[in-house]
Formats: structure tokens, sequence, C-alpha cells
């Protein structure tokens, strides 16, 4: 049994302007110790997912209208409160962007992480303060007996990220989700914190979830990665499979707009037209269509589901040997995916249907 | 060589000692709250060394010293009834001092529960609560404290009782304010996300960070409750025996001699006006040191 399983789940905003869909069927599965990269733009409904997960929507605009997530064999979403309250933390711990705020500045380092311990075990206070200066130490800060009493306002980005990691792991939780761990610092630093992270949930045994815009962050770092676009998983891979054989027309946009420095000097950017689509509206078709040079006439109107990549293999959802999936009707070949555009003779992307007036779209045919 | 002198010289870094102690070191180097601190300092002083300090009792009175003009043995003169005004003032303040401090506590424990009752529960709670602060609000001040005392009928605890119901949809309707502001925080989703129970997310995590306005507007709001207190004795809504050395009631007898002898209203009004823009100017330098992204 996988440690989480989320089941077509479905995330809707209400808000003043209509409904946001902001996640729109989104399945998938960890396994216990596995590492797992949740890559897309901002806004594609990654970071809503793992919210939901642990039911932390923002009340009373976030809600979950569909799905089932099981942890741990418990479904999540029937639980009550105090239940899951008690797996926050101690089964499933959370790290945020952004370190500059993610400590109360009015406490103390220790207050706050003895308080976090002592929230889910019945432990001294001198025990915990034990425990604290240990994971203080594991997270690499230098002489963490004098730098307890210390305020968040006195440790640096870096520094506050490692106390974060630090809070999240006082449980030994099951999961560990982190959320753009690395976005806010600096790039130095960034690779000394995906390292740590890295070393201490291998070590640990604890499964672990990043969340990134950034393709390279979790490259040398995950086991798998799913792709989110609008709400969707798009495509998902173990981590080699899809930087080898990216298959979604996404994510081979996606690779071809990060520059690379090992690659030849004459090698073209190419960009990712238009805009993702206005999540106010229900989503009709692939939400991708409207900026896909591969698309195709029924592209505009039915939504692929995600299947394998090589037809007829085996379904393994989990773990490095997981199938290669794509939500795609017409996935560009490995030569196109190269490229970065479709070279098939004669292949025009298919106009938006009429009655359908589509901006985005123009201008992608405009572009080509 | 002076450049091995200069590069010799042991660097001091500036460590910040915390948020009290970087607030204080602020405060002090702000004139004008330093200012309002000294005022204060004085007016408290006053307040409790009164009994000491004054010359005469509050309540004593000299047949044939009446309306005396200020000079060595009376440093304020004295009023109608020959009562030393030096003594008066100085016990007035004692009076002030007290139903106001007292009436603000009590308006912020009042709009404390209420602030954080709406902040911390929201919905139905927070409508209902908010709209009757709003009500509240819609009500001139002094107006609602005068109704008051007119339901409750006069008396020191109905006065305190009465600045404090005025005061304290001001406090509440802060709160609630920083409380949702703080509610969507970083650090508060991260400590939820970490397992705080809703309790301890607002007693350690939301009401600390949320308690600067509210002393900050609590110092501010104890310079108006010091005029309204006034303006209530001066209405005769304030302490019952018209004989306590109230200011507001004070400036009442005094305001009929007004021609003869001014230097009553004088003095008393110069305590109301030196008290409370004490209170004023210490509240906006405590804004503006508690306030971090004023920090220099």
């Amino acid at each position: 049994m996988a440690l989480l399983d989320v089941q077509d789940l479905v995330v809707r905003f209400r808000t003043h302007d209509g409904t946001i869909h902001a996640v729109n069927g989104v399945s998938f599965e960890l396994e216990a110790g596995e590492t797992l990269g949740l890559v897309g733009e901002s806004g594609c409904g990654k970071s809503v997912t793992n919210l939901a997960i642990m039911r932390l929507l923002p009340k009373p605009a976030g809600r979950i209208e569909g799905g089932r997530v099981l942890f741990d064999g418990l479904d999540v979403l029937a639980m009550s409160e105090s239940e899951v309250r008690d797996l926050r933390g101690k089964e499933i711990a959370m790290i945020f962007q952004d370190p500059m705020t993610s400590l109360n500045p009015v406490l103390t380092i220790e207050e706050q992480i003895v308080e976090t311990i002592r929230a889910h075990r019945r432990m001294s206070m001198a025990d915990a303060r034990k425990q604290t200066i240990q994971l203080l130490e594991m997270v690499g800060i230098p002489g963490p007996e004098d730098r307890l009493k210390s305020f968040p306002h006195q440790f640096s980005g870096g520094m506050r990220q490692r106390v974060m990691i630090a809070m999240a792991l006082a449980l030994e939780p099951k999961l560990l989700v982190a959320d753009e761990p690395t976005t806010a610092l600096d790039v130095t630093i960034q690779a000394q914190v995906l390292d740590l992270l890295g070393r201490l949930t291998t070590e640990g045994g604890t499964a672990l979830i990043i969340i990134t815009h950034d393709l390279g962050v979790v490259a040398g770092m995950t086991q798998r990665i799913n792709v989110m676009y609008a709400g969707f998983i798009v495509e998902t891979a173990p981590t080699d499979e899809l930087f080898a054989r990216p298959s979604h027309p996404y994510t081979v946009g996606l690779l071809h707009s990060i520059p690379k420095v090992t690659e030849r000097e004459d090698e073209e950017l190419i960009p990712i037209e238009g805009r993702p689509p206005d999540m106010r509206e229900a989503p009709v078709g692939c939400p991708f269509a409207a900026r896909c040079a591969w698309r195709l006439e029924q592209c505009w109107t039915e939504n692929p589901v995600l299947r394998p990549l090589d037809a007829g293999a085996r379904l393994v959802t989990t773990g490095p040997k997981a199938t290669h999936r794509i939500a795609c009707h017409n996935p560009p070949t490995a030569d196109e995916a190269h490229e970065g555009r479709p070279l098939r003779a004669g292949f025009r992307a298919a106009p938006a249907p009429a009655g359908r007036i589509d901006e985005l779209a123009m201008a992608v045919e405009a572009g080509t | 060589m002076t450049i091995v002198a200069r590069t010799a010289r042991p660097i001091e870094a500036r460590v910040s000692r915390g948020l009290w102690s970087d607030a204080s070191r602020r405060l002090l180097r702000n004139k004008p709250a330093l200012v309002g601190l000294v005022l204060i300092v004085t007016f408290i002083g006053v307040a409790f060394l009164a009994p000491l300090v004054a010359p005469y009792g509050p309540y004593e009175q000299r047949v044939g010293g009446s309306l005396e003009p200020p000079g060595a043995a009376h440093l304020f003169g004295t009023d109608l009834l020959g009562r030393d005004m030096f003594s008066r003032v100085l016990f007035g303040a004692q009076i002030s001092l007290q139903v106001g401090v007292i009436a603000v506590l009590m308006a912020l424990t009042m709009g404390g529960i209420i602030g954080s009752l709406a902040g911390g529960l929201g919905g139905r709670v927070d409508s209902v609560l908010m709209r009757t602060v709003d009500v509240l609000l819609a009500i001139p001040g002094i107006l609602l404290a005068i109704g008051i005392i007119a339901w409750l009928g006069r008396g020191m605890l109905q006065l305190m009782l009465a600045i404090a119901i005025t005061y304290a949809p001001i406090f509440a309707r802060l709160l609630r304010g920083s409380l949702l502001a703080l509610r969507e925080s970083d650090y508060v989703i991260a400590a939820r996300a970490l397992g705080a129970s809703r309790a301890r997310l607002l007693a350690r995590h939301m009401l600390p960070n949320a308690l600067t306005p509210l002393i900050v507007q609590a110092t501010l709001i104890l310079a108006t409750a010091i005029i309204d207190i006034a303006g209530l004795g001066f209405l005769g809504l304030g302490p019952p025996d018209p004989r306590t050395p109230e200011w507001g009631t004070m400036l009442v007898d005094a305001r009929r001699f007004l021609q003869t002898a001014p230097h009553i209203v004088f003095f008393v009004g110069g305590a109301i006006v030196v008290s409370a823009i004490g209170f004023n100017l210490l509240g906006d330098g405590l804004r503006e040191s508690l306030d971090p992204r004023l920090k220099r």
C-alpha cells in the first residue's frame, strides 16, 4: 500500500470573480521514503494540491470538491479537525517558500521548536530542549546551544530555512512537503539547502515532495517527477526518464525555455507562447491546446487522459520504475522534442474551432 | 600609522537585543517621545506621591483665604473655599490616572476578548460581533458615555465603565484586523502545518504579534480618556461627591470666577492639556519605535 494515495482530487475556490478551477482531478501515489518532484508554473495547482492533502486550504473560499486522499491507509478528507491536527507535524510536515516570514518573529528559535515537539509528544522541557539542540546541529547550525535564545531576525535566510527544516523533521514525519524550499534563497545557499533536505530525508526514510517551478531544482534530487499544468498532471515519469525523453509538449516547452550553459552557443531558447488558461472557466479540451504547437482538432474539445507512453506497458505508479505517462493526443516524437518544434512535413497546429475566439491561440498562429 | 590605528580598533557589532530593548533604544532617541515620557513620568509620579508632596490636603478649607492668586503660600492660588489649588491639582492627577488607566485596561480587556473571538473564530461570530461594534462606533464617544452614566447612575465605577465601553470597540476592531492579517501570514500557516491547535495559534502566534498596535492605541486613548473624564466631570457626571478633586468637576466651580480668579481655570485646564499631550507624544513615539519597518 502506498504511503500517500491521491485519487481524482478536485479543488475549487469560490471567489467574488467566480469559481477558480485550481485542481481538476489529480491522481498520484507515493511510496514510503520516495522522493517526488511536482513541477509547473505559478498557479498550476501544485501548491494547492499539497495544501489540500494537509487540509490547509484557506477557508471558506477553498473547497475540496471531489476525490480521495489516503495517507497510510487513512482517509484524510474524512478526518475530524483534531485528527488532522495530529497528522500535521507528526506524520506530514511542510516547509514553506519564504523562510523570512515563516518563523514567528516574537518567539525564540528554542520556543518554536520545543513547542512543535511538545505539541505532539509528552516530553519534559529539558528533553525537548536537548532534542532541539540535536536538531539544530543536524541541520548544520553552528553553536546550537548559543543560538537557542536567538530570534528569527538574527538569522540569515539560509539559516532560517535550516531552522524550518529542523522544525519540520523534529517529529520524524513520514512525509515532508517542501513548497519551493529554495526560491527565496541565494543561489549559493540553494544547493546547500537542497543537499541537506535530500540527505536528511534519505537518512530518516522520510518521503519527500518538492514543489517547484524550476526543473533544475528537482533534476538531481527526486526519483520521480509530476509535471502539472492548469490543475492537471500532464506528464509523470522517473526523473532520468523525463529528462531523457520529455514527451508532453508542455514539458518539452519547459525544457526548451531553460538556458543551458553546456549546450552549443547557438542553442535557441524557445519560449512557450501565450499564457495559462483562465482558471475561472471550467476546462474544455486539453488545457494546453491554446499554447501548443502540436495540437490537433480534437485537442480543442477532448481532454486527453494520462496514458502510458509505451502502449501496453504494465502500469507502475510509484518508485524508480514507474511507468512514463502523458496526457496528450499528439505527443512530439523524440526528434521533435529535441528540436522543440513539430518537424512533420506539412503539419500545422489545428486552428481554434469556430465560435471560440481565443486570443492566445491567434497569437500562437501568428507566431508560427 | 593612522591606518594601522584604525584597523586595530575593535569593531563592535551592533547586536539586536530583542524587540523591547530595541524599541526602548529607539524611543529614547526620539525627541518628542522623550518629552512625552518625561511628562508622563512626572504625571504618574505626582499622582502617586500626591499625599506626600501636596502642602495641604485636598479637602482642607481655610476661612478668609478665598480665591487667593498664586503666591508663595499657595503655588496655584486657592479656590472659593480657600482650598489650595496646587494640592487639589496633584490629587486630581491621582484620580485622572486611576480612572483613566483602569478604564482603558477594562476597554482593552473587553475589546481584546471581542476582537479575539471575532478574529479567531471568524464566520458568523465575527459578523455578529463586528456589526455590534460598528453600531457602538457610530455613536459619538462622549454621547455614549453620557448615556451609559444616565443608565447606570453616577459613581466612580460607572464612570470607568462608561469610558471603557466607549473605547472597547476601537480595540476590538484593531485586534480583529491584526488577527485577520496574521491568520494568513506565513508563520501562522507554517505553525498550523506543524500541527499547532487553534488555541495555541491564537495565544502563542497571533496575539503576541497583534499586541504592538494595541499598546500604542491604549496610550493614545489614555490621552482622550483623561479629557473625557474631565468632560464628564464638567457636565456633572463625574464622581458623585462634588468635593472630589477631579479636574473636570474643579473646572465647573472655577468657571464662575473666570474673570475674578482666572488662575484656577488656567492651572486645572493646563494640567488636563499637559497630561493629554504627554500621552499623545508618548503614544506616537511608541508607534514609531515599535514598528520594525521604521527601524533605523
